[in-house]
């Protein structure tokens, strides 16, 4: 299935670089190059080339992708595209940090973003995009609390770098919200805020992991469960449409997995959106009008750049009350009196 | 059914196989088709068979001509072949295997095994071959399972049967059953073809000889009134002796000291049971038995490549028992291994390679870890001219080479160095007259030198041959020993002591 | 001067060397050049089947020779690519020629690789030309022994080492996940499995890099072809070599020659072992300068292809290890060029492996590259 999916997209894209090439050679052209889950790993890959395919239909551009199959790969990757063939490299990805650092070093000419990295100190040819994604996970956190009927909630990672831990981070502290306001005790199987420890599946590509993760969590009483490591959350999805969505409900993260996993859309509650195709084209459209700046973007609530996605199918199973607070807490942290961080 | 070959001649590219080739095949007749390896009886026989097209010549069965186009028309004409490599299935009963390809099916295509059982018995009764149709193959020992080979190509109706060089494999007293079963097959009508390179079976058997040198008939007969001399210098081109020339018997003092010697086999049981025997310098000793009766054991535990279980093997003063087989090489025992494809050479080596299998590390082959191949190949041209390995390079492919250059390699490899007692098991086995004729020289020239010898053959008139001793191994146990110095040994008496009957 | 004898006529005769038979010509030189063109049509039907445009697939090819050989960048690339696969081909090489099918170069690379690495950010001090050769040892070293432990169970409990190879694989990548986080090991504020970086004058030097920063070749490719050498003196001029060959060949005759079979098993594994960490070491030293979990790539894997297409012969892998290279980069440029998926140079590769591995198939396609069998058949 994997590789009918990948034809296809093959297809598209062929056609897409034909069409484009036909047209000006002078277009502005966006690279983007992946991290080892793939462009196609229904996760921040494939968001993020979402907002290149939405700047080419809209603002005319060409865009280009490559995939990296191993580590090893990044840095060659980012070589291939040098030579001034791209107007912007958006690198995916927190493990392309060094390679990107070090490209960037070397070719101060080029312009690059980078998702999910932020480099301190800045670097003035490269603008990191980083997400507030705790505090759409907080409210994730908070919903989660409000729904279990089990009084335990599950959350596991892909590995233990930043970009995976601050969703886990959210989604605790979420529930320690929800349990500090409502006088319960709500528990978070899988992640320690303070210890910084907690269930990795160590990659991001094993969909049995998935699987075997939430199954656990699952015997140990979790009745809804966040997992935050890309495709391996859709082998936790199967199990949930397995067990049947009474026993056993997910939470997407990075895209509205209700619309990028339609087979088993009806498993998830919500997800935790990291809207990373609108930052990927807001950088497009910023550096296409010759605004482009190294630094940080921080992706947030107040901006879009994060966000809570609607509940869908499971609309009428959340009381109106939960909705109401929800909206509070969303409008609290956009204004500071809510923090996310735990202090 | 008479079958004629008139004028074939087969080449492959510039290599001509069979060149005008003229043969009857009779009824109730058993021919005996005599040459070397490699003097194109196969070729010829596969060409009867429908495996290869002759470039010329026609194949006429009673009077018209045929043509084969391949296996299956040749089966369907009458003829069918016994494989010196049996092609039997070994976890499937004989009537299985005899039916394979062609089985009786009952309703509904049911296969009727009950069937093949009864018309399996029916050809058994009928010629006299004795097995059980309901024995597992794997189960049976060789000369039984040649039987069932001759079933299966009775089974498909063969009034011709070829059988190619059928009692390589077989024991002395499984070749006399055999013969009683061509003896049978021919009384019944059948023609056979009986293809053999050795010289006493041919006289025994067959009503007719041809003789095929280079792929040529160089010459037919009466066996009544050849002898095994001219038919060998039919088959070789030249005049063969089979009188071995030896130094007067005169013995030195024990080179190599055996005493309460016991050996397992794999599988714990008892191969060589306590036994006691020396070899003397300057002496054959021949150890006479029918295979499997410990004799691979006995020579694979002096050549240091098997466990001793109890006893001791003394050699020139030293307790050897438990040496490596390296360090007995090193004081100077050779070995010609009874395998040669599997253990005395290695065929995707070089001719160069394998003479010095067991010697490169020597200071002459090489120095501070590397080997010194000028020098190898250098002294392993000499020692192929020395020792009549005839190989068109020494970096050929030693596997190239016909049986009797392979093993004249071996031999070469192991009498040109200095050694002192030779281990020499089955050495002639399935080679030519020219090659076995040559080995022999060798081995008694290394016994006129002074070496020790120990001979382990299973063709008796090799043993009585060659040894100045002749211990006869029964079980695992030497039942019998017979003087030979002056080639006194009597023949029967050795022979009843293989099957058992100690004197 | 004498006249020679008979005798020395008859040794001179024998020492001459045949021209190689053209069926060994056919083999070596034939079968892959069709193998490669076979694997390149079937791609490219490969490709047709997916919808690809012909358009397309042609540009993809000329990328595929572009991004291989087609600039000074591409060449230096498939160098780069190539270093790595040659060093383990040849370790797998060497190990199939002593008649060891083992699979543990992935692992091997593994453990070679963060010993090179630990050696180099442990001892920041040493001058390059005192470091630099240490972390290589110490790559060598740790990956001899580690491919040892195969060569050991197999020498002595007769564990067959295409399974004790295969799990030490899948230990290899546990314990690196777990050498990874240890405090001396991982890097400063990372909290990923990530090693320190190590100093520059422990790096494989980079070549070209005055001429353009991006080119990546390094000193490891003079590695590697040091290794070729070497493993061809092992092989063919060593007597450890001869003996590694006759136990490959055939055991039991080697046994019967004297030589001690555990003995030959332990050191081939471990030579096997050591050209393996050298990859990794090479790896690490060369191109990434730490170590991350997937830093093998799976090169111990496509190490197996390389050496079955050199024929397990040292040269033959270092010509193979150069194609997987140069089809590495290439595929790159596939990907860049023609938006072709780099799945598609896995696809290649993988036909390339077939086709070798079946000649027979390749002769059928391709009967008039060859004598016909019939002409070569003797009795």
């Amino acid at each position: 299935m994997h590789i009918i999916a990948r034809s296809s997209r093959i297809v598209a894209l062929g056609t897409a670089i034909l069409f484009s090439s036909a047209f000006a050679a002078t277009a502005f052209t966006a690279c983007q190059i992946t991290d080892t889950g793939g462009i196609d790993d229904n996760s921040f890959n494939q968001t993020a080339w979402k907002g290149v395919q939405d700047a080419m239909e809209q603002l005319g551009i060409e865009g280009r992708f490559l995939e990296s199959q191993a580590e090893t790969d990044y840095e060659a990757n980012i070589n291939s595209l040098l030579g001034g063939q791209c107007d912007i490299i958006i690198t995916v990805g927190f493990l392309l940090g060094d390679a990107t650092q070090t490209a960037a070093n070397a070719n101060p000419d080029q312009k690059f973003s980078i998702v999910d990295f932020a480099y301190d100190p800045e670097i003035p040819n490269i603008l990191g995009q980083v997400y507030a994604t705790d505090e759409a996970a907080f409210l994730a956190g908070y919903l989660a609390a409000g729904m279990t009927k089990t009084g335990t909630l599950g959350v596991f990672g892909g590995i233990n770098i930043p970009p995976v831990t601050i969703f886990m981070d959210g989604f605790h502290r979420g529930a320690a919200y929800y349990n500090a306001q409502k006088d319960t005790s709500v528990i978070v199987l899988g992640w320690n805020p303070d210890t910084r420890e907690g269930l990795f599946t160590n990659n991001f590509d094993s969909l049995d992991d998935g699987r075997a993760y939430a199954q656990n969590l699952y015997d140990e009483g979790a009745d809804i469960i966040l997992p935050v490591a890309g495709p391996v959350g859709l082998g936790s999805a199967a199990l949930a449409d397995e067990l049947g969505t009474e026993q056993l409900k997910i939470i997407g993260v990075d895209a509205d997995l209700y619309f990028t996993d339609p087979a088993k859309k009806h498993v998830y509650l919500t997800s935790v959106t990291k809207r990373m195709d609108a930052t990927v084209f807001d950088v497009i459209k910023n550096t296409m009008d010759g605004a482009f700046k190294g630094g940080v973007l921080v992706g947030s609530l107040s901006n879009g750049g994060v966000d809570l996605a609607s509940f869908h199918d499971m609309e009428a199973l959340v009381p109106e009350d939960l909705k109401a607070e929800l909206a509070a807490i969303r409008q609290g942290i956009i204004d500071g009196t809510i923090k996310v961080d735990g202090n | 059914m008479n079958v004629e070959l008139r004028g074939i001649t087969k080449s492959f590219g510039p290599v001509i196989a069979n060149s005008d080739v003229t043969l009857d095949i009779r009824a109730g007749e058993v021919l005996g088709l005599l040459g070397e390896n490699g003097a194109g009886k196969s070729t010829l026989m596969n060409v009867l068979c429908g495996l290869y097209q002759p470039n010329a010549g026609e194949i006429r069965i009673d009077g018209r001509p045929v043509t084969f186009n391949g296996p299956g028309a040749a089966i369907e004409a009458g003829i069918g072949m016994v494989h010196q490599h049996f092609m039997l299935v070994p976890v499937f009963t004989v009537a299985e295997n005899v039916v394979l390809g062609v089985e009786p099916v009952g309703k509904l295509d049911f296969l009727d095994l009950k069937k093949a059982s009864d018309q399996v018995r029916a050809i058994k009764d009928q010629y006299g071959l004795e097995v059980d149709p309901d024995a597992l193959i794997e189960t049976l020992p060789v000369g039984v399972q040649q039987r069932v080979e001759i079933i299966k190509v009775l089974f498909r109706s063969a009034q011709v049967l070829i059988l190619d060089e059928p009692t390589a494999v077989l024991t002395p007293q499984e070749v006399e059953e055999f013969f009683q079963i061509i003896k049978a097959l021919r009384d019944a009508g059948k023609a056979l073809v009986f293809i053999t390179h050795k010289l006493n079976e041919i006289l025994q058997i067959a009503d007719r000889i041809s003789v095929l040198r280079q792929g040529r008939i160089t010459g037919s007969g009466d066996p009544k009134t050849m002898t095994t001399k001219d038919l060998a210098e039919m088959m070789v081109g030249r005049p063969v002796s089979f009188d071995v020339t030896k130094q007067p018997f005169a013995p030195g003092k024990d080179l190599l000291k055996i005493e309460n010697l016991t050996v397992l086999h794999e599988n714990s049981e008892i191969a060589v049971n306590q036994i006691n025997f020396s070899v003397r310098s300057g002496e054959i000793i021949g150890i006479a038995g029918v295979q499997g009766n410990g004799q691979t054991a006995l020579v694979e535990a002096l050549a240091g490549l098997r466990h001793i279980t109890s006893g001791t093997v003394t050699y020139q003063d030293h307790d050897i028992t438990h040496s490596s087989a390296r360090a007995r090489h090193r004081m100077g025992i050779a070995h010609i291994p009874e395998d040669r494809q599997r253990t005395g050479i290695i065929p995707s080596f070089t001719v160069a390679e394998n003479m010095v299998l067991d010697t490169y590390y020597d200071t002459r082959f090489s120095s501070r870890g590397q080997i010194k191949w000028d020098i190898v190949n250098e002294a392993a041209a000499r020692g192929a001219v020395e020792f009549d390995v005839r190989t068109p390079s020494v970096f050929s492919a030693a596997g190239h080479l016909s049986g009797g250059n392979q093993q004249k390699l071996v031999v070469a490899r192991e009498l040109s160095r200095d050694t002192e007692m030779l281990l020499a098991a089955q050495p002639t086995r399935g080679l030519d007259v020219g090659s076995i004729e040559y080995i022999h020289e060798r081995l008694i020239h290394a016994r006129d030198e002074g070496d020790g010898v120990l001979i382990v053959s299973s063709e008796l008139d090799e043993i009585l041959a060659l040894s100045d001793r002749i211990l006869v191994m029964f079980k695992g146990n030497i039942i019998a020993e017979f003087e030979n110095g002056d080639g006194q040994a009597d023949k029967n008496e050795v022979g009843l002591a293989m099957a058992g009957a100690a004197p | 001067m004498s006249t020679p004898s008979k005798t020395d006529k008859a040794i001179q005769d024998l020492l001459r060397r045949a021209a190689p038979p053209r069926a060994e010509f056919e083999d070596l030189v034939i079968v892959p050049i069709f193998a490669v063109v076979a694997a390149l049509i079937l791609g490219a039907f490969t490709m047709l089947a997916t919808n690809v445009e012909l358009a397309t697939i042609g540009q993809s090819y000329i990328a595929l020779l572009k991004g291989s050989v087609g600039s000074l960048n591409a060449i230096s690339e498939t160098l780069t690519a190539a270093a790595p696969l040659i060093l383990a081909g040849l370790g797998l090489a060497l190990g199939f020629r002593a008649g060891l099918f083992n699979i543990g170069a992935e692992g091997q690379i593994l453990m070679g690789g963060i010993a090179a690495v630990i050696t180099g950010f442990s001892l920041p001090g040493l001058p390059f030309v005192l470091l630099l050769p240490l972390c290589l040892l110490s790559g060598a070293l740790v990956g001899a022994l580690y491919a040892g432990i195969a060569g050991w169970l197999r020498a002595a409990t007769g564990a067959h080492e295409v399974i004790s190879t295969i799990m030490l694989n899948l230990i290899s990548y546990r314990l690196l996940d777990y050498l990874l986080r240890q405090p001396f090991i991982q890097r400063e504020g990372r909290a990923d499995p990530i090693s320190k970086s190590v100093p520059d004058n422990a790096e494989l030097p980079r070549l070209l890099d005055w001429l353009d920063p991006n080119l990546r070749v390094h000193a490891g490719i003079f590695l590697a072809l040091a290794a070729v050498l070497v493993v061809y003196w092992i092989l063919y001029r060593s007597k450890i070599g001869f003996e590694f060959r006759a136990s490959g060949a055939s055991p039991d005759a080697a046994r019967f020659a004297g030589m001690r079979s555990g003995l030959i098993i332990v050191a081939a594994m471990a030579t096997a072992g050591a050209l393996a960490g050298l990859a990794g070491a090479n790896q690490v030293l060369g191109v990434l300068d730490r170590a991350t979990p997937g830093f093998s790539a799976g090169i111990g894997f496509d190490a197996i292809a390389v050496a079955l297409l050199g024929r397990s012969h040292p040269f033959g892998v270092l010509l193979a290890g150069l194609l997987f290279g140069a089809l590495e980069a290439g595929g790159r440029q596939m990907q860049v060029d023609a938006g072709v998926s780099i799945d598609l140079i896995g696809i290649i590769q993988a036909l390339i492996i077939v086709f070798i591995a079946a000649p027979l198939l390749v002769r059928a396609i391709f009967p008039w590259g060859f004598r016909k069998p019939a002409d070569v058949r003797k009795e």
